[in-house]
């Protein structure tokens, strides 16, 4: 797992766990972030996302709108991130 | 303004009126006025901005200002050169008196700068008062120019005169003098005969020398200057300073505060005000309670101050309002003035939720930031809290909060902490951000709350 993968997944834990909603439920990298058989965040649960993207890694891609779907395509966000700025 | 000083020194010449770098009576402070006033007639001045942090000066200014009928306004003392140049073509200022260097500089054909000296003229007595004596004084918004508003001394005087005697009073001027409410402390105390102590940094944390040394008695504040100085207080080895009352305004007043004031200062009174440069001041509330009185609402038409509440928010009508705002017209003595206050009727008060500029859309669900604060507020180990809309792409914007730790706290912990004393709150209002910050945004000693100023 790479270091982005790594620190979302954990930052996503982090946000379920303050929500209640961390129960029975495993961040995947192809883990929907919304509905039923995803992380079920509604809209003010994705807007602590972005909120808590922000404020831990200076950027977040909702922000700049994009809505990503899935884990994966937050961290394709920041891996493409650092490839422009490397 | 110049009757109150005149008033108190013919009762005691040498009381001491102010204790800046120096100690001025009554006497001096008097004497010192009707130079300035023989200075600004002799130069033919109409209208004039100041900038000092000399306190004492900018006061004896404003009392020769109120004795020839020429315009004072006090710029903030720090003010930035460029600021001072774009406020004074704003307000056409073109005579501006200064004891800084980098002021007395920008002398020239366009801006005419002097020093106090220059008005410093020996002579007779002014005692020819004139009917118009006008005062202009700035808003202190948190962003872009200062509204100029405009104050008839009459008027503002008018509130004051019947002020029983305060000798042996030592108060402390917490806000700047160029603000409304620095104004009101000023009268209040040239009426009382009282003390003034005005220390050149007003921040809490520069001022509790200044309490001890001065015995200062009676201090009206902003609660948020209150709360960092209680913290002060609480790290300093010293007794905490016999303060007899306690005045907050300027920002809702949070119960728990008041109950810490309380406990802090057994032997004080603590009272708030409600006021505001366009309407003056609606009187202070003594009760020890929250909000106001709602029997304020019920006076009669012939009250000096009056009070309705329409669509939720607060409007005043006042005989010491303001004249009217810079560059407009004058307004009807009588019309109602909407204060921008969010205000709800609870059994007999009239309890504040919020400035209505400061209201956070989420979602389409107006946030107060007011309940907010105060449930973060009352967290242990919060000092102090500043709650704000943080623009977001999902639902326009959310409530963010920063939180000033007291001590050493862990900031996960704390964290937690004010997550859950908001979590009874309905969820568009429950915060999205929260950050532990060296310090809060503030604004003369207050804090900037509502839409992030960012």
């Amino acid at each position: 797992m790479t270091e982005n993968e790594a620190s979302i997944i954990k930052l996503i834990e982090e946000l379920l766990e303050r929500m209640d909603k961390a129960e029975g439920v495993t961040v995947t990298l192809d883990a929907r972030l919304h509905g039923e058989d995803g992380l079920g965040l509604d809209s003010l649960d994705t807007a602590e996302l972005s909120a808590t993207l922000e404020d831990e890694l200076g950027s977040d891609p909702f922000a700049e709108g994009l809505m990503p779907e899935t884990v994966a395509e937050i961290v394709a966000f920041y891996d493409a991130k650092e490839s422009v700025s490397a | 303004m110049f009757e109150l000083i005149e008033r108190a020194a013919a009762r005691d010449a040498d009381a001491v009126a102010l204790v800046g770098s120096r100690a001025w009576t009554y006497g001096e402070l008097a004497a010192t006025a009707q130079s300035y006033a023989r200075g600004l007639r002799e130069q033919g001045v109409a209208r004039f901005a100041v900038v000092t942090n000399d306190v004492p000066v900018a006061i004896a200014l404003l009392a020769a200002s109120s004795l020839v009928g020429a315009e004072a306004c006090l710029y903030a003392p720090d003010i930035a050169v460029e600021e001072l140049q774009r406020q004074a073509a704003a307000f056409e200022h073109t005579a501006v008196f200064s004891d800084r260097e980098d002021v007395l500089a920008l002398d020239g054909p366009a801006l005419c700068t002097a020093g106090f000296a220059s008005l410093d003229v020996a002579g007779d007595d002014i005692t020819d008062v004139p009917a118009k004596r006008p005062l202009l004084t700035l808003t202190t918004g948190t962003t872009g120019t200062p509204r100029g508003v405009r104050h008839d001394w009459g008027r503002q005087l008018s509130r004051v005169l019947d002020t029983k005697s305060g000798a042996g009073q030592v108060w402390l001027l917490a806000y700047g003098p160029q603000q409304f409410a620095g104004l009101q402390i000023i009268l209040h105390t040239m009426a009382a005969g009282t003390t003034l102590v005005t220390p050149p940094v007003r921040r809490p944390q520069a001022v509790v020398d200044a309490l001890h040394a001065e015995g200062v008695t009676h201090i009206s504040a902003t609660p948020t200057f209150w709360r960092f100085l209680l913290a002060e207080l609480r790290a300093d080895s010293r007794p905490a300073p016999a303060i007899r009352q306690i005045t907050l305004g300027g920002e809702a007043s949070p119960a728990a505060l008041l109950v810490e004031l309380a406990a802090t200062f057994p032997e004080a009174r603590v009272s708030h005000i409600y006021a505001g440069s366009e309407f003056g001041s609606t009187g202070s509330v003594r009760d020890g309670r929250d909000g106001l009185p709602a029997s304020l609402l019920t006076r009669d038409d012939g009250a000096p101050v009056r009070l309705k509440v329409e669509d939720g928010q607060l409007f005043v009508r006042s005989q010491a309002s303001m004249v009217g705002y810079y560059g407009e017209p004058d307004l009807d003595p009588d019309a109602w003035w909407p204060t921008g206050d969010l205000v709800e009727i609870v059994d007999d008060r009239i309890l504040f939720r919020g400035r209505a500029s400061d209201v956070i859309n989420v979602g389409g669900v107006k946030v107060h930031p007011l309940p907010v604060e105060e449930r973060v507020t009352a967290v242990p180990g919060v000092q102090a809290a500043r709650v704000y809309g943080r623009a977001n792409a999902l639902v326009g914007a959310v409530v963010a909060i920063d939180v000033v730790a007291d001590g050493s706290v862990d900031e996960a912990e704390l964290k937690k902490a004010v997550r859950a004393a908001c979590a009874d709150l309905p969820r568009p209002w429950q915060p999205r951000s929260v950050q532990v910050v060296a310090e809060l945004a503030m604004k003369e000693n207050k804090v900037i709350r509502g839409t992030s100023a960012d």
